[in-house]
């Protein structure tokens, strides 16, 4: 029976899928995801040459051996472009799981007490929410110094109150329902309320924020390493590696800027896709922000 | 409520968000983890150098002392003294402001004029090349570095076309000597033609860069907004009536369509200020933004604070600028 309904479904998923328009945009970003998380995975054994070593003459334009040319330190840009993926990444899925790892229990427990406690706390977290999120990150990020946990961290903070916010007013309109009121009339306790009551109702409209926030993240990540703010050198990075563009500019060197930034805009690309997609799917009724 | 007293209320409520800006960037600065004094000395400073210099930035008293200094300093106007040039922080960004102003100011209007007009014949052509395309723009430009789209540009237009100039605001050359800042203006005010030429040029690549960026926001937002107005029955009433499709469009639907859209935009000009320090560090626009990455370069704490300051000053009057003008097109707002 399990099998059937499994079947039928996946079945009936493929075909909505290739059906409208948005299945298509889904399913191209997804496919754009699974290419890098490939390449991350995979950069010792996909990469041609060492990504921080001096392999040839400085700024090669792209030929037969070096396919995306060398940098301004004869390194191969094909290989840093692909170990880049693994910093981007890693620090975009840290910095989210770290944004929800604050937001959420926030938004959780502030939704639940309501009364003063959760005015403050609301009034903080739209007070970041307004500000510049770059700009914060960028204050965090000079005080923490370089180092993928400080960066995520940095990009963290700036995305918290977005879980916050989705998390909190969600708590605040359910937790009167009767179910709740059900739980709590048999003698269950708050925490296991929260947590088993609550919390499974309002998770799935954090998943459609979570993949939203990667591609951001991403962004985000790229924009601090630009300004130098992010993993310390040699490290394979495309913020980073643009980060020295202007004297790739000086020296025409187009492939040095072209390729790491083709990756951040097709890696941005495909998280914005898919989450796009993924919002149709689960919240046809939630119509984007942005 | 009379709009008098809504701008009156709505100055009030932001205080408490101004303070909490404040206390915020003291948290970051001040407790997190990191020594801004060890930033500035270097870990194999002297103890005694150590000593003197926390005492002198007021780090050896109690936190919450040096809160009430911080708070206290920055309602006086005082952002403290770089430790670089040793010069007053307010004075710096002063200098620096109306480079800011200039180029975010290009890129709101240029990205406000292709985000209505475009979006607005997307609309209207719902489905159509023009709103494909437009969907597609959107897309792609959300997804571009303002950066990376910066430096392509002065590939192009600068290296290879030679069209225009790779960085900075005027050409030395000019020995342009300043009046108020805005050098569009003071060259205007001083008649000099040749200099009004040239700061335009220098501002074409940066303003066009982030305007690009920001303007596929409002390009998504004017187009949906309009897709759905033109779906209501007064639109419908007004075509019927048989007022010509582009006034219905412009004067009744497009009309309607902005009034959401100014709700957010205070959200987007952050999002312009964000853009502008990326967009003057590629083009070394002597702007607040490359102010702060350079002093971030030098570890130049009570730089870096100040700049922060006024960032969270500019969005606390932009979100009250907002508001009201909110109230004045939409009167519901005030109730």
């Amino acid at each position: 029976m399990k099998a059937v309904t499994s079947k039928y479904l996946s079945h009936r998923i493929t075909r909505k899928i290739f059906k409208s328009s948005t299945g298509i945009v889904t399913f191209i970003g997804a496919a754009i995801l699974v290419f890098f998380l490939f390449l991350a995975v995979f950069s010792p054994q996909i990469a041609p040459h060492n990504p921080t070593e001096r392999v040839s003459r400085p700024l090669q334009a792209p030929n037969s051996e070096f396919l995306f040319g060398t940098d301004n330190l004869g390194r191969d840009i094909l290989s840093r472009v692909i170990y880049g993926a693994r910093i981007a990444l890693t620090i975009a899925f840290l910095a989210v799981v770290i944004a929800a790892a604050i937001g959420i229990p926030l938004g959780l427990i502030s939704g639940y007490i309501g009364g003063v406690f959760d005015r403050i706390l609301t009034l903080i977290m739209d007070a970041i929410y307004s500000f510049p999120g770059l700009i914060l990150a960028i204050a965090i990020a000079a005080v923490l110094g370089p180092g993928i946990v400080n960066i995520a961290l940095s990009i963290a903070v700036v995305y918290a109150p977005t879980y916050f916010r989705v998390i909190r007013n969600q708590v605040a309109g359910i937790k009167d329902e009767l179910y709740v009121e059900a739980a709590r009339a048999l003698g269950a306790r708050s925490p296991s309320i929260l947590l088993r009551y609550i919390l499974p109702n309002v998770l799935p409209s954090v998943i459609v924020v979570l993949s939203m926030n990667l591609a951001d993240a991403i962004m985000t990540e790229a924009g601090l390493s630009f300004l130098g703010l992010g993993i310390a050198p040699p490290t394979p990075d495309w913020g980073y590696d643009l980060s020295s563009g202007q004297r790739f500019v000086l020296s025409k060197a187009w492939w040095a800027i072209l390729f790491p930034g083709i990756s951040i805009i097709t890696t941005v690309l495909g998280f914005s896709m898919f989450s796009e997609g993924l919002n149709e799917y689960l919240n046809p009724t939630i119509r984007e922000r942005r | 409520m009379s709009l008098k007293n809504y701008v009156i209320t709505r100055i009030l409520l932001a205080i408490p968000m101004m303070f909490i800006l404040l206390a915020l960037i003291f948290f970051i600065l001040r407790i997190m983890p990191g020594d801004p004094v060890l930033a500035i000395v270097g870990g194999k400073a002297p103890q005694h150098v150590i000593e003197k210099l926390r005492e002198q930035m007021g780090l050896n008293k109690s936190i919450p002392a040096q809160f009430v200094d911080y708070v206290l300093s920055m309602l006086k106007g005082d952002l403290g003294k770089s430790t670089l040039t040793n010069r007053p922080v307010l004075d710096e960004l002063k200098e620096r402001l109306p480079a800011t102003i200039e180029l975010t100011a290009f890129a709101f209007v240029m990205a406000v004029l292709i985000g209505t007009f475009w979006g607005a014949e997307a609309a209207r052509k719902k489905d159509r090349s023009l709103d494909v395309g437009a969907r597609m723009f959107a897309i792609v430009t959300y997804a571009i570095p303002v950066f990376w789209l910066g430096l392509m540009m002065q590939l192009l237009f600068g290296m290879v076309l030679k069209w225009l100039p790779v960085a900075g605001r005027i050409s030395p050359a000019l020995s342009f000597t300043p009046i108020t800042g805005f050098y569009l203006v003071d060259s205007i005010i001083k008649g000099n033609w040749a200099a009004l030429w040239d700061a335009f040029k220098h501002l074409i690549m940066p303003g066009v860069a982030l305007g690009l960026i920001i303007s596929s926001i409002f390009l998504r937002m004017v187009r949906n907004n309009t897709v759905l107005m033109l779906s209501k029955d007064f639109v419908k009433a007004a075509v019927a009536r048989g007022i010509r499709e582009r006034a219905v469009l412009y004067g009744h639907a497009l009309k309607n369509a902005l009034v959401p859209i100014l709700t957010i935009m205070g959200l987007q000009l952050a999002l312009l200020l964000a853009g502008a320090v990326l967009t003057e560090t590629t083009f070394s626009w002597p702007g607040v933004g490359s102010y702060l990455v350079q002093k971030i370069r030098y570890r130049d704490f009570p730089a870096i604070q100040g700049t922060i300051v006024i960032f969270a000053l500019i969005v606390v009057v932009i979100s009250i600028c907002v508001d009201i003008i909110n109230a004045l097109v939409d009167p519901r707002v005030r109730y």
